[in-house]
């Protein structure tokens, strides 16, 4: 339980951190840059990962309950989703098959297949890791 | 005590949305195919509608539930940092597609809904269409969108990519684990990266890293045409 509460309050912090920043200038959402200091810190040992593993997991796993009541407020704009339904939709397909198609076929030209067998790696994987 | 009072309690409307959430999450372990954000909000639309409480009254205490986004955006950076060291061989070429992916995307979805005669707001809530929740919601803002109209496009970017992502990939020769996993978080953040789990260990976490890593590019993408829009 402490852990937890100790996981809660470090990310707590960096998310005031993250508006404290936007706060002041920087033109990247609070909790981009407070993501970006939390990554950070991790990176050079700042913190440790078994501090905020839990903490971090239970806000990630019951993220949907903090988007309900933002998507609740769906009911107020049915004239504008009706009106725009076919730019929504459109929009959205196109896009979705465009971020398929460059990631997918980008990683297919530069992720070439991995060893099948683990512990026996090809040349090739040593020379990506050099 | 009148409607207005009730639903306008946060203590209220906060329980009210938690136990709604909690049903929601019951009903999908049974049917897999009703979305827990969808399930979610019926119960709380058909209150406000019976009661005829305008939604405002009921967001003072939706508020305090919409504040823990910050927060839970600052925990993406944990699996970011997690899936990091499992990947850090190929992190540079992934960075790449990421990256690639997202710009992307972005543009495709704001042309297309410009060249339908979208009103700016509308084009601009399409934007962060392919990005997690939390941060769509702020790109949307930053941008000039409707934070609600975000949501329902991150939605269904997610349901799209997660019934049909994989197939697509299939049909145009694409494979491998790592290039799967990098496609699904970056359109499909993390719906499409949950429909990954079963199949590979090793989509799963690339799709994870990515849909952290495509948040925080189309942040700083936004933020560069933020300028711009000026």
């Amino acid at each position: 339980m402490l852990d937890f509460v100790r996981g809660i309050a470090i990310v707590l912090g960096f998310d005031g951190l993250g508006w404290g920043l936007h706060r002041v200038g920087v033109p990247i959402p609070g909790g981009v840059l407070g993501l970006l200091a939390f990554y950070l810190a991790l990176s050079v040992g700042l913190i440790k990962l078994e501090w905020v593993e839990r903490a971090s997991s239970f806000l990630l796993r019951h993220m949907v309950l903090l988007f309900v009541p933002l998507t609740v407020g769906l009911m107020n704009m049915g004239q504008l989703l009706q009106r725009q339904a076919l730019a929504i939709l459109a929009s959205l397909v196109v896009s979705v098959v465009a971020v398929f198609l460059t990631t997918g076929l980008m990683g297919r030209w530069l992720l070439p297949p991995q060893p099948a067998l683990p512990g026996l790696p090809l040349d090739e994987e040593k020379a990506g890791k050099a | 005590m009148s409607a207005v009072q009730w639903i306008g309690n946060p203590v209220f409307s906060v329980a009210f949305t938690i136990a709604s959430y909690a049903a929601a999450l019951k009903l999908h372990q049974r049917s897999r195919w009703v979305p827990p954000i969808v399930a979610a909000c019926i119960p709380i639309v058909a209150l406000l509608l019976l009661a005829r409480v305008p939604y405002a009254v009921y967001n003072r205490g939706g508020n305090l539930l919409t504040w823990w986004l910050g927060p839970a955006t600052v925990a993406l950076g944990m699996p970011m940092y997690r899936h990091g060291i499992a990947l850090r061989a190929s992190l540079p070429r992934l960075v790449l597609i990421v990256m690639s992916g997202s710009v992307v995307g972005m543009t495709t979805a704001g042309l297309t809904a410009w060249a339908l005669g979208a009103p700016r707001a509308v084009v601009m809530s399409a934007v962060p269409k392919s990005v997690t929740t939390p941060i769509a919601i702020e790109v949307s803002r930053e941008l000039g969108g409707i934070p609600p109209i975000t949501i329902a496009m991150v939605i269904m970017a997610g349901v799209l990519g997660a019934s049909f992502g994989t197939a697509l990939l299939r049909l145009v020769g694409v494979r491998e684990d790592r290039a799967i996993g990098a496609a699904m978080g970056t359109a499909s953040h993390g719906i499409g990266t949950a429909s990954l789990v079963r199949r590979s260990e090793l989509q799963a976490t690339v799709s994870s890293w990515a849909m952290a890593a495509a948040g925080v590019f189309t942040s700083l993408v936004a933020a560069i045409l933020a300028l711009f829009l000026r």
